[in-house]
C-alpha cells in the first residue's frame, strides 16, 4: 500500500527568473481598487493585507511608488479608543492579528506616533491570561499566534516589560510536541505556521535554548517535496506561504542550508503571474498579496540579490528592525 | 486564496460574474451597515442576526460578525438569569450550534466557528457533550488531518470524562485503517508518556508500519521519538538494527531506512566502535539518495567522523 507522496510538476514553460516589476504593479493596482469585489469583500482582514501589500513593495525597492497620506489617516481610525486594539478596518472590531500588521506598517513608514502607543500596549497586556498564553481579542480564541503577536506588537514598541514574559514562555514551552515542533495550544499537532510563530516568539524573547533544535530542523527539512516546495505538515500540498515559514524557522535555528535553495527558488519563480504580476500558492493559481509578500521573503532569504533583506524573526525590512535597535536571537 | 486555480473565462462569462459579485457585495455591504447600525444601542435585532447568518454562511471569517452574536448571546443569557431553564434560551442556542455547522460543512477550517461552537457550548444551560462527540468522530471519518477536528476532540473528552484507554484504542484504530496519517501519530504521542512499560508495544506498532510502507514518513517520526527514550535497550536497538538491515536489503534506496540506521549506530556508537564507521557509510548514501536534504547529512557525517578522531 505504497502512499504516492503529494506534490505538483513544474510546467518546463514556467517563468524563470523573478517579474519584480509586475509583481509591484500587481500590489499598486490592488491599493487603488475601491470598487474591485475582490478587495471590498476583503475587508475584514483589510490592515493585515495591507502589510502583507506595503512589506511586498519594499523588499521590491518599490516603497515610493505608494505614498498615500490617507494610509495612515486610516489606520489611526482603526484604533479602538477604548480597548486601544485596533481593527481590520472600519466597522469591524480590534484584534491582535491587526494590532500587529499596523504597528508593523507603522514601524516601516517610522510613523508609530500617530498611534495611541498606550493603548496598543493595555490592550496586549489585557489579553494575557493567567496560563501565560493570549487571546485574540476578548472574546477569549486563545492560539500560539496570538503570543507571537503580542510579543512582536511590544517589542517593536520597546513595552516588553508590560507583560509576564516568563509565564508567556512557559505556555509556549506546553505546545512543544513529539517531534519537537508546535501546535495552536497544548497536544495540538505540529504546523509549520504555528512552528514560525512559536519560534518566532522564543527569538523575540531571546529563549531558543528550550527548542529541540534537530530534531524538530529534521522535521521542517523534510517539508521540501521533490519539486522544490515546501508544505506545512507531513503529506500535505506545497504552498508558497511555507516557504516563508519553513524557511525562516529553519534560519532561525541556523540551519537554512538544510533544504535545497535552488529547488526552492525555481518553485517560488514557478509561482509568479506572468501575466497580472503576484505570486500564488502553487503554479497556476490565482496570485494574491498574502503568497506575493511570503514569496518574496523566502526568496530573500535566500540570498536573492535585487530584494531587500528581510528579517526572519518579524518578516519586515532588516533596515527597520536596525533602524529600532532590535536584535532578536537566532542561532548561529 | 490557497488552492485557487486560475481559469481563463470568455467576456460573457466576465460580464455575468462581475454582475453576481455586485449583487453580492451589496448584500455584504448592507449586512454589515445593518449591523453596525443595530449593534451599540440593542444588540438583539431580527434583522441583524438574520443578514449576519447570511453572510457567515458563505465566508466564516468575518470576525467582527461572530463577535456581534456573542453580544446577542451574552444579552439573551442575562435577560433568562433567573428563570430555570429558558426553553426559549436553549433553541436560541441551539440555533447557533447549527450555524456553525452549516459554515463546518463548507468550511471545516474556520477558526472563528470552531471557537463560536465551543463557545456557545460553554453558555449553554444543557450542552449535550455527548451529540459533539459522536459529531466530532464523525467529522474525522470525512478528514482524519483537520486539526481543528482534534483539537475539538480534545476539548470534548475532557468535559465527558472519555478513558485514555478509549483513546489510546481509537487512535491504534485510526491508524489501522492508514498507517501514513501523521495526526493519528501525533495524536498517539500525547497520550503515550514514554516508560518502560508502554515501549515495547509502541515499538511494535511502529516497527510494523514502517514495515508495511517503508517509504511512507509519518510513522519514521514517531519512530525517532520511540528511540529517543533512553529505556530502549542496546539490545532492542541491535535487534531493530538487524531488522532494517534486511529491509534495506529488499528496497536499497529508501532514504528512511537508511536514516533510522544512523539513529540506531549513532547510540550504539557510543559504546562500540565499528558501528561509527557504519554510519559514516550511511550518511555518504543518503548524501546521494535524498540531494535536496544533503546540508543535513553533510552536517551529521562531519559529527560522526569527528567522533571517530576523537576515540581513535
Amino acid at each position: 500500500m505504497a502512499t504516492p507522496i503529494k506534490d505538483v510538476v513544474l510546467d518546463e514553460n514556467r517563468p524563470k527568473t523573478l517579474l519584480a516589476e509586475k509583481h509591484a504593479d500587481f500590489i499598486i493596482k490592488l491599493f487603488h481598487s475601491e470598487d474591485n469585489y475582490e478587495f471590498a469583500i476583503t475587508d475584514y482582514l483589510r490592515m493585515s493585507g495591507m502589510y502583507w501589500g506595503l512589506t511586498a513593495l519594499d523588499l521590491l525597492h518599490k516603497r515610493d511608488k505608494l505614498l498615500r497620506v490617507d494610509l495612515f489617516d486610516f489606520i489611526k481610525s482603526c484604533q479602538d479608543p477604548e480597548s486601544g486594539g485596533i481593527s481590520a478596518s472600519l466597522n469591524h472590531d480590534p484584534h491582535l492579528l491587526h494590532t500587529l500588521s499596523a504597528v508593523q506598517i507603522l514601524c516601516m513608514y517610522d510613523k508609530i506616533d500617530i498611534l495611541d502607543i498606550e493603548g496598543v500596549v493595555k490592550y496586549v497586556a489585557s489579553l494575557q491570561q493567567p496560563d501565560g498564553s493570549f487571546s485574540g481579542d476578548k472574546w477569549g480564541e486563545i492560539d500560539t499566534r496570538f503570543s507571537f503577536c503580542a510579543v512582536a506588537t511590544l517589542s517593536l514598541l520597546k513595552r516588553m516589560d508590560s507583560i509576564d514574559v516568563d509565564k508567556a514562555v512557559k505556555f509556549i514551552e506546553t505546545c512543544k510536541n513529539f517531534d519537537g515542533g508546535f501546535g495552536s495550544r497544548p497536544l495540538s499537532e505540529s504546523h509549520a505556521g504555528l512552528i514560525y510563530c512559536c519560534l518566532g516568539f522564543l527569538s523575540i524573547t531571546n529563549r531558543l535554548d528550550i527548542v529541540d533544535r534537530d530534531t524538530l530542523a529534521w522535521w521542517l527539512c523534510e517539508r521540501q517535496l521533490p519539486s522544490g516546495g515546501l508544505n506545512g505538515r507531513p503529506e500535505k500540498l506545497p504552498d508558497v506561504c511555507y516557504s516563508w515559514w519553513v524557511l525562516s524557522s529553519l534560519k532561525l535555528l541556523g540551519r537554512l542550508h538544510w533544504i535545497s535553495s535552488t529547488d526552492l527558488e525555481n518553485f517560488i519563480m514557478a509561482c509568479q503571474d506572468g501575466e497580472t504580476g503576484g505570486i500564488s500558492d502553487r503554479p497556476g493559481d490565482v496570485a494574491d498579496p498574502y503568497h506575493t509578500l511570503f514569496g518574496l521573503a523566502a526568496l530573500s532569504l535566500l540570498g536573492y540579490s535585487n530584494i531587500k533583506m528581510v528579517n526572519p524573526t518579524y518578516c519586515m525590512p532588516q533596515e527597520v528592525i536596525d533602524r529600532l535597535g532590535l536584535k532578536p536571537q537566532v542561532l548561529a | 486564496m490557497h488552492g485557487r486555480l486560475k481559469v481563463r473565462s470568455t467576456e460573457e462569462q466576465k460580464l455575468l460574474k462581475q454582475k453576481e459579485q455586485q449583487k453580492k457585495l451589496r448584500a455584504y455591504k448592507y449586512a454589515m451597515n445593518q449591523v453596525a447600525a443595530t449593534r451599540k444601542e440593542i444588540p438583539f435585532n431580527k434583522d441583524s442576526l438574520m443578514l449576519c447568518a447570511q453572510v457567515l454562511s458563505v465566508n466564516p471569517d468575518v470576525y467582527t460578525l461572530w463577535n456581534y452574536r456573542k453580544e446577542v448571546v451574552l444579552q439573551q443569557l442575562e435577560m433568562s438569569k433567573d428563570e430555570e431553564v429558558d426553553d426559549a434560551l436553549v433553541s436560541f442556542l441551539e440555533n447557533e450550534i447549527k450555524l456553525t455547522e452549516q459554515c463546518l460543512l463548507d468550511n471545516p477550517k474556520s477558526y472563528s466557528s470552531w471557537h463560536h461552537r465551543y463557545w456557545i457550548l460553554q453558555r449553554h444551560p444543557k450542552p449535550n457533550w455527548q451529540q459533539e462527540f459522536s459529531l466530532i468522530t464523525k467529522y474525522l471519518t470525512f478528514d482524519d488531518r483537520n486539526f481543528h477536528c482534534w483539537d475539538y476532540r480534545r476539548l470534548i473528552i475532557n468535559k465527558i470524562g472519555i478513558s485514555l484507554c478509549n483513546e489510546l484504542n481509537f487512535s491504534t484504530e485510526r491508524l489501522n485503517i492508514n498507517f501514513s496519517n501523521y495526526s493519528s501519530w501525533h495524536y498517539r504521542s500525547t497520550l503515550r508518556k514514554l516508560d518502560s512499560e508502554c515501549l515495547e508495544e509502541e515499538l511494535e506498532l511502529v516497527q510494523n508500519a514502517v514495515f508495511t510502507d517503508p517509504n511512507d514518513s509519518s510513522a519514521w517520526f514517531y519512530l525517532r521519538w520511540i528511540l529517543s527514550d533512553r529505556n530502549v535497550t542496546n539490545e532492542k536497538r541491535e535487534e531493530l538494527l538487524e531488522s532494517l538491515t534486511q529491509l534495506l536489503d529488499m528496497d536499497p534506496d529508501c532514504k528512511w531506512i537508511l536514516m533510522a540506521k544512523c539513529w540506531l549506530t549513532g547510540s550504539l556508537s557510543l559504546t562500540d566502535n565499528h558501528f561509527a564507521e557504519k554510519r559514516i557509510m550511511d550518511y555518504k548514501k543518503l548524501k546521494e539518495l535524498d540531494p535536496l536534504r544533503k546540508g543535513q547529512y553533510s552536517d551529521y557525517l562531519e559529527c560522526a567522523k569527528k567522533a571517530i578522531g576523537t576515540e581513535k
